[in-house]
């Protein structure tokens, strides 16, 4: 008897174990992933979304964005740089014009690149990536305070800033055609949309809506100059205007940021240390907003600075007509070098110099207060005021070339001088190719360049990028662009 | 088939004789050495006549006099037929290893009679993985098993291998087997972090293992549910078993050497590197004069220093090769136990290449009471790897010992190594010799298995099983990148130590039921359990860089800048039910099903639990009363299955949830970013395997022979769907791809001759596969590195130009413009890609004999693999017709175009490339069909006679050669055949051949 009970004991202790096991199961397998966090409880306060405004800001370092493809193209596609002979086989397309539907530059800069599992990786993401950290950002639903109406007035600028890149390089100019096919406008987060191209006019308009919010919502002084501030927007808000050929409004904008954001222009005597500097600033010296990468976390070798600096690939070389265009007194010309290189001699460029530096790397300037100066001389001469226009390109020139007294130049003349002191100070950051572009100039470009690409006309169809192939695989409802069908 | 057994009835007819009165047989019933066995059943087929064996083994049993056959058996030992001659004295041989024995196989949480097993399962002895010059019992199944296929990239010892059972069945998830260690699943392959390659298994002692049952179908597979898709490998390890200690000693030395080395791809001398490059400098425009200078120049080597390193010489060659095992074992009626230690080191065939294992094992198995009994296994693996860089790094010794330049000096003059800045400029591989003589990087890994069972007897037919086991895996890995050259030298240095844990641990609770019904007749056995299962992975890397002068301080700790310091878990967790349920009728028809419920936290939320079955049947035909007559034929099994399993290992852990992720860092201050788009309907990958085999023994076992037909379809693959990239992300992972992988198996077992002195033994096994992808994402091709995956092709078909030779006129590259090959065209981006061969062998298998002379035995075992291609990928440094212009050359480039007419199939040397020649084509892509003698062995037993005054045992002594010849269809195929599932070469350590001296002593 008591050995059938110690029997009958055992088999309920063994049957009851099971049981045990089988009534803790559902939380044994809620297992919480360590270095992510559920969509729905990442944004709930002001100090989780200001993490996200660093994630935003973190994204634009990939090298399809600033961390080399926009700044890069914006001179590859006009007349400032080339790439020498010897080089790391990259931008190849690009220089020679015969930019393919399925070009990994194009598709990364839209969306990103490397489509493996459903993570986007660190250095790979796109400018729709960008909007959808901006996005998350803008709909929290979370209460305002001074602190979260800065952090969303950011998010909107950056949202702006990435619309404003693909729409000048994905579509026709607004001065061109405003209702010509745009890019999509999301606005929400939907994993499923399929969204067709808005209008040219449609997505300037939104650009614009979100400026004036970021203007609107940002009243916290900037921690530095990489992060958006008030006059940032503003001052973005203006080249917008500009684009747009809204040359009222821009001058308006521009004078705004030049007489009361406080921010001074860089002065030839600081101009080298200027750019040797790679930390972000918070002297309100030039800097209006810059992507910012450190010693950990920067694009590499993928870097714009790795391209250009003989340090690195360096297979971005200076055309011959820029470099002769400054005078030997420009303090602009000392980041240009002289080397032998794939061939020939040929000026690189030095202007990002900290390659080797292994505490810090350098910012790609999105922008300066110097291009606001330029973008307020070409407004004020474009609303017949020559006056404030030669006031605003002097103020830039004799800072760069302390022997120059300023131009004198009146009429297609001075618009001339306008413009070719907007190629000299913006070299290598990537603003002439949208420069000839919104005014519809044609590209000539000299022999550094392969023949076949040396005369660009406005109006050839790669004026503008392809949309990449893998949208329009994914996405049936959007429309390719003339010419590349 | 029908026709067949008429014809064997036939036969079997002649031979019937009729006989009419009782008579009385002996014997004696021995073990592998000779030793009686007591109490074993001794039964006439088909009655209830017979006998157990006294004390000594020995039996006598009255039978009629015409009986044909009887059955010895054991519970344990498994069972085996004697055919009754005219003879009245028998002596059976019931050793654990006797091919014709019908014995017991390990399956799924338990064993099972052969006899009523229905599903596809090859058993390998633990004879076939002891004692061999590999680092890791997975690379001995290398042509043991029918269908499985096991192969390496690396012919590091130690490198990871990569098993696959009946083809590749996944593409984003995992395609490697199950392995079940004494009822605990392990973590397996490759789990380290810096190293080039390591291997888990490796840790484990191969002379431990007591057999290794590999589960190929749904009927065999299914109990492991979730886990079960790619097959199962279950390995039971030694134990002790009651009678006397046994000691035992095994040694092994010998030393390794590159297995295979096409002459053609040496590395070229100065003078023909400096003839080759000059050819190369004037066919690119340099006059002559230029081209001499330029030749001379450090760009190309200085050649006119007169230098000429054999660099291959210095980078590769012998290395050693030893181990020592040592075990004991015995028990009494109380308990058992078995204890062994072992000692394992390999030098691989490159510089910065070893592999050092200590192992320690302890099993012990306690009979509390007669119902009750407690098992302990415990076993321990320190193994210590150094591995050199692979690819195109500049610190891989393969990769230098081909492309630096034979003008380069190794030492300088006064004998310190070179790595002077004139040889050695930035963007040059290194001098490997500096780095083997100062970095290091290095693998420690601490490897524990053990699991604690306890089994209790309820009822006589009712047994109740708990088993908790634990994997505990610790990897330290510390790497060092010193300052003056080499990839530390741009930071001041570089020190890495990386930590990972993986730790899995398993509770197991089951109950065997069996009942008999009909008087015995049906007999049913049912078994139900549960389980839950937790992997917990931490990794911890940091690296500092900017290290003292002094070349002795190689820990991060002595470095000034913190680079990296990061941590990261990933834990998974499982929960299971199962069962299986066999009906067995007469041992004739048997039934078999499985079912298990699994629950996954990697899946979506709302498909956690997914739910397996398997039905399989079997026919032992040879059971019918009818065909107790045929003699021919001794075995005669038909089975068939079909299942639904699934798998969930391999693509992540948190794939199914919509995050937001850290460490998107700005300004060094913490960032996040939506990252993973997430599917709550995320679910297993399903793999529905349908099985047919047929199992035949005929001449009283002297030829067996098995065949199986499977056709495996897998579907619900995980692949990502593209998003409009609008969204913000690119593609999510979820279920919509398919693939299938048919094919046939073919296992040959034959004993051609058999006397009293002299025994010839074969096996033979012949396997074919063949794969379609049958449902992609939207039905688009995926581009994937080499590779297309393609609807209607193999998975693993190359995509790549079609090389049509070169122009005789000019030396041009040539491609055709096609896939028909209708055109040429000398522009690469003219030429078509289109898919050609597969990465994947079409026929693949191995093939054993051993012979036996008295106390000789000669052993000799061919694999071969046959049908597929091997890519090399690294071709355009050093036979790319001038690409790499600074990088030496092979021999085979000196076959180049020199003036019009040339007919040769290697272009013009142009320096910096010839039209793209280089271009990925199928001038890279070779036939990879080989036929390797995998192991070729001698030995020498010293007889019984002679033991016994030496008071041993056993004594044998042998010499070895592992992979001693290979031979390859394509004699253009650059490297070594074995590349890895993936047939594409990467400047990998090259796979050795081995010859080992031998011995083994037992006492």
């Amino acid at each position: 008897m008591f050995k059938n009970i110690i029997r009958n004991y055992q088999v309920y202790l063994f049957i009851s174990s099971i049981f045990f096991i089988g009534s803790c199961s559902k939380s044994f397998l809620d297992v919480q992933p360590p270095t992510s966090q559920n969509v729905s409880s990442a944004l709930k306060s002001d100090a989780d979304v200001l993490v996200a405004i660093r994630g935003m800001y973190a994204g634009m370092r990939s090298s399809n964005l600033y961390g080399r493809t926009i700044p890069l193209l914006g001179d590859l596609m006009a007349d400032v740089t080339y790439i020498s002979a010897s080089n790391s086989n990259r931008y190849i397309n690009q220089q020679a014009y015969v930019t393919t539907i399925n070009d990994a530059n194009v598709s990364g800069m839209w969306g990103g690149t490397g489509a493996t599992g459903g993570t986007v990786s660190f250095i790979s993401v796109g400018a729709y990536s960008i909007i959808l950290r901006a996005n998350n950002i803008i709909n929290a639903e979370i209460a305002s305070t001074v602190n979260v109406d800065q952090y969303k007035g950011e998010a909107y600028a950056t949202r702006a800033l990435m619309y404003f890149e693909l729409i000048r390089f994905f579509a026709k100019p607004y001065t061109d055609n405003a209702d010509a096919p745009g890019i999509p406008i999301v606005l929400t987060y939907n994993p499923a949309i399929l969204p067709p191209r808005n209008t040219v006019k449609e997505v300037y308009t939104q650009i614009v809506k979100d400026l004036t919010e970021a203007v609107r919502l940002m009243t916290v002084t900037a921690v530095n100059s990489s992060q958006f501030s008030k006059y940032a927007a503003k001052g973005l808000l203006a080249k917008v205007y500009l684009t747009m050929g809204d040359y009222a409004n821009a001058k308006t904008a521009a004078e705004d940021v030049i007489n009361n954001s406080g921010f001074t222009v860089v002065t030839a005597a600081a101009h080298a240390a200027y750019w040797a500097n790679p930390a972000p600033r918070t002297d309100k010296v030039e800097t209006l907003f810059e992507v910012s990468s450190d010693a950990t976390n920067n694009a590499g070798t993928d870097a714009l600075a790795y391209i250009y600096s003989q340090s690195g690939y360096g297979d971005m070389m200076a055309a011959k007509d820029l470099y002769n265009s400054y005078a030997s007194t420009d303090v602009r010309i000392a980041y240009l070098k002289k080397k032998f290189r794939g061939g020939d001699s040929a000026w690189t460029v030095e202007k990002y110099s900290n390659v080797s530096n292994i505490s810090e790397k350098d910012e790609v300037k999105v922008l300066r207060l110097s291009d606001v100066y330029l973008v307020a001389a070409e407004a004020a001469y474009n609303t017949g005021n020559e006056t404030d226009a030669k006031k605003y390109v002097n103020y830039i020139a004799v800072r760069r070339t302390t022997s120059f007294t300023g131009y004198t130049s009146t009429g297609a003349a001075l618009l001339n001088d306008i413009l070719t002191e907007r190629k000299k100070e913006l070299a290598f950051e990537g603003d002439r190719f949208h420069t000839l572009n919104r005014l519809k100039l044609p590209i000539q470009r000299n022999t550094d360049y392969p023949v076949a690409a040396r005369t660009i006309p406005y109006g050839d169809f790669r004026r503008i990028l392809p949309i990449p192939q893998d949208e329009l695989n994914a996405n049936p409802s959007i429309q390719q662009n003339d010419g590349y069908k | 088939m029908r026709k067949m057994l008429l014809m064997v009835l036939v036969i079997a007819l002649f031979c019937f004789q009729a006989r009419a009165q009782n008579r009385t047989v002996t014997g004696k019933v021995t073990d592998e050495n000779g030793t009686g066995i007591p109490n074993i059943s001794v039964l006439l087929k088909g009655t209830t006549i017979g006998t157990t064996t006294s004390a000594e083994g020995i039996f006598s049993l009255s039978i009629p006099a015409n009986s044909k056959t009887l059955v010895v058996s054991s519970v344990g030992m498994g069972e085996k037929e004697v055919r009754l001659t005219s003879s009245t004295s028998y002596t059976v041989n019931l050793s654990a290893n006797t091919k014709d024995l019908q014995e017991v196989v390990v399956v799924g949480y338990g064993t099972q009679r052969k006899t009523e097993q229905t599903g596809a399962i090859t058993t390998v002895g633990g004879k076939e993985v002891e004692n061999r010059p590999f680092s890791s019992f997975d690379k001995m199944l290398q042509g043991e098993v029918a269908g499985l296929q096991s192969v390496s990239a690396s012919g590091a010892p130690g490198a990871t291998q990569l098993v696959r059972i009946r083809g590749i069945g996944s593409i984003n998830a995992s395609s490697a087997p199950l392995y079940v260690i004494d009822g605990v699943p392990v973590i397996i392959g490759d789990i380290s972090r810096n190293n080039t390659t390591s291997n888990t298994l490796g840790s484990l002692n191969p002379n431990d293992i007591e057999s290794i049952s590999v589960l190929k179908d749904a009927a065999s597979t299914t109990i492991y549910g979730s886990q079960a898709a790619n097959g199962v490998i279950l390995i039971t390890t030694k134990k002790g078993k009651s009678g006397k200690a046994k000691l035992r000693f095994d040694t092994e030395i010998g030393q390794t050497d590159i297995g295979y080395y096409n002459d053609d791809y040496l590395p070229l001398n100065s003078e023909e590197w400096a003839m080759i490059t000059r050819e190369g400098l004037i066919n690119s425009g340099n006059r002559p004069g230029q081209a001499d200078t330029l030749v001379n120049s450090s760009t190309y080597g200085a050649y006119n220093r007169g230098y000429n390193t054999d660099w291959l010489s210095l980078l590769t060659g012998k290395g050693k090769q030893q181990q020592y095992n040592l075990s004991a074992s015995g028990g009494s009626d109380k308990g058992t136990y078995y204890a062994s230690g072992g000692y394992y080191k390999e030098d691989g065939v490159s510089l910065q290449s070893s592999f050092k294992r200590y192992t320690a094992a302890i099993r012990g198995r306690n009979f509390v009471s007669k119902k009750f009994t407690l098992t302990t296994d415990i076993s321990v693996g320190l193994s210590q790897m150094e591995s050199p860089s692979n690819g195109t790094g500049f610190a891989n010794p393969i990769y230098a010992a081909i492309v630096l330049m034979p003008t380069k000096p190794a030492y300088n003059q006064d004998g310190t190594i070179n790595i002077s800045d004139f040889d050695f400029p930035s963007g040059s591989p290194f001098n490997p010799l500096y780095l083997a003589k100062y970095d290091k990087r290095e693998l420690n890994e601490l490897k524990l298995i053990g699991n604690i069972t306890a089994e209790y007897k309820i009822l006589k037919n009712l047994n109740f099983t708990s088993r908790f086991g634990g994997d505990y895996n610790n990897l330290e890995e510390t790497q060092f990148q010193n300052p003056n050259h080499g990839d530390g030298r741009n930071d001041g240095g570089r020190g890495f130590s990386y930590y990972t844990r993986q730790f899995s641990w398993v509770w197991t609770n089951f109950a065997d039921y069996t009942q008999e019904f009909m008087a015995d007749r049906l007999k049913t056995s049912l078994k139900v359990g549960y389980e839950s299962y937790k992997l917990n992975i931490l990794n911890n890397s940091l690296r500092s860089d900017g290290f003292p002068p002094s070349l002795d301080l190689t820990l991060a700790s002595n470095a000034s800048t913190p680079k990296t310091a990061t941590a990261l878990i990933n834990d998974k967790a499982r929960i299971s039910a199962f069962s299986n349920l066999v009906i067995n009728l007469d041992d004739k028809y048997i039934v078999s099903g499985s079912f298990r419920r699994d629950g996954s936290s990697v899946f979506g939320l709302n498909r956690r639990f997914g739910n397996f079955w398997s039905v399989g049947a079997s026919w032992n035909i040879n059971r019918e009363k009818w065909f107790d007559d045929i003699d021919l034929i001794s075995e005669l099994k038909l089975r068939a299955s079909y299942g639904v399993n699934g798998n969930e290992s391999g693509f992540g852990y948190y794939q199914s949830l919509a995050t937001y992720g850290y460490g998107y860092n700005y300004n060094q201050l913490p960032g996040s970013v939506p990252n993973n788009v997430g599917d709550e309907n995320l679910r297993w990958e399903l793999n529905k395997p349908f099985n047919v085999g047929l199992d035949v023994s005929i001449l009283s076992n002297r030829l067996g022979l098995s065949a199986e037909y499977y056709n495996r379809k897998t579907t619900d693959l995980l692949l990502n769907a593209q998003t409009s990239r609008t969204v913000g992300f690119i593609s999510y992972l979820t279920n919509i791809g398919a693939m299938e992988n048919k094919g046939v198996e073919i296992t040959l077992r034959a004993t051609p001759i058999q006397t009293k002195d002299f025994n010839w033994n074969l096996n033979f096994n012949f396997a074919h596969n063949a794969n379609k992808i049958t449902a992609l994402y939207q039905g688009s091709d995926i581009v994937d590195g080499s590779f297309i995956i393609r609807l209607g092709y193999d998975y693993r078909t190359f995509y790549t130009r079609l090389w049509a030779g070169v122009d005789p006129a000019n030396g041009d590259p040539l491609w055709y413009t096609d896939g028909a090959k209708s055109q040429t065209t000398n522009d690469v981006n003219k030429a078509a890609q289109v898919p050609v061969g597969s990465a994947m062998p079409k026929y693949f298998g191995g093939f054993n004999n051993t012979f036996t002379y008295k106390g000789f035995t000669l052993d000799f075992q061919l694999n071969y693999s046959l049908g597929n291609y091997v890519r090399d990928a690294l071709a355009n440094l050093y036979f790319g017709d001038g690409t790499s212009a600074t990088r030496n050359k092979v021999k085979k480039q000196l076959e180049r175009w020199q003036k019009p007419g040339d007919i040769t199939n290697v272009p013009k040397y142009v320096t910096n490339g010839n039209k793209n020649s280089s271009t990925y084509s199928t001038r890279y892509l070779y036939k990879g069909d080989y036929v390797r003698l995998r192991n070729l062995q001698i030995a020498y037993s010293i007889p019984n006679t002679v033991l016994q005054t030496l008071h041993l045992t056993g004594l044998t002594v042998y010499l070895r050669g592992s992979n001693f010849l290979t031979w390859v269809k394509d004699k253009n195929l650059p490297w070594d055949p074995e590349q890895g599932v993936n047939a594409v070469t990467n400047g990998e350590v090259f796979i050795p051949k081995v010859y080992t001296a031998g011995l083994n002593l037992s006492f």
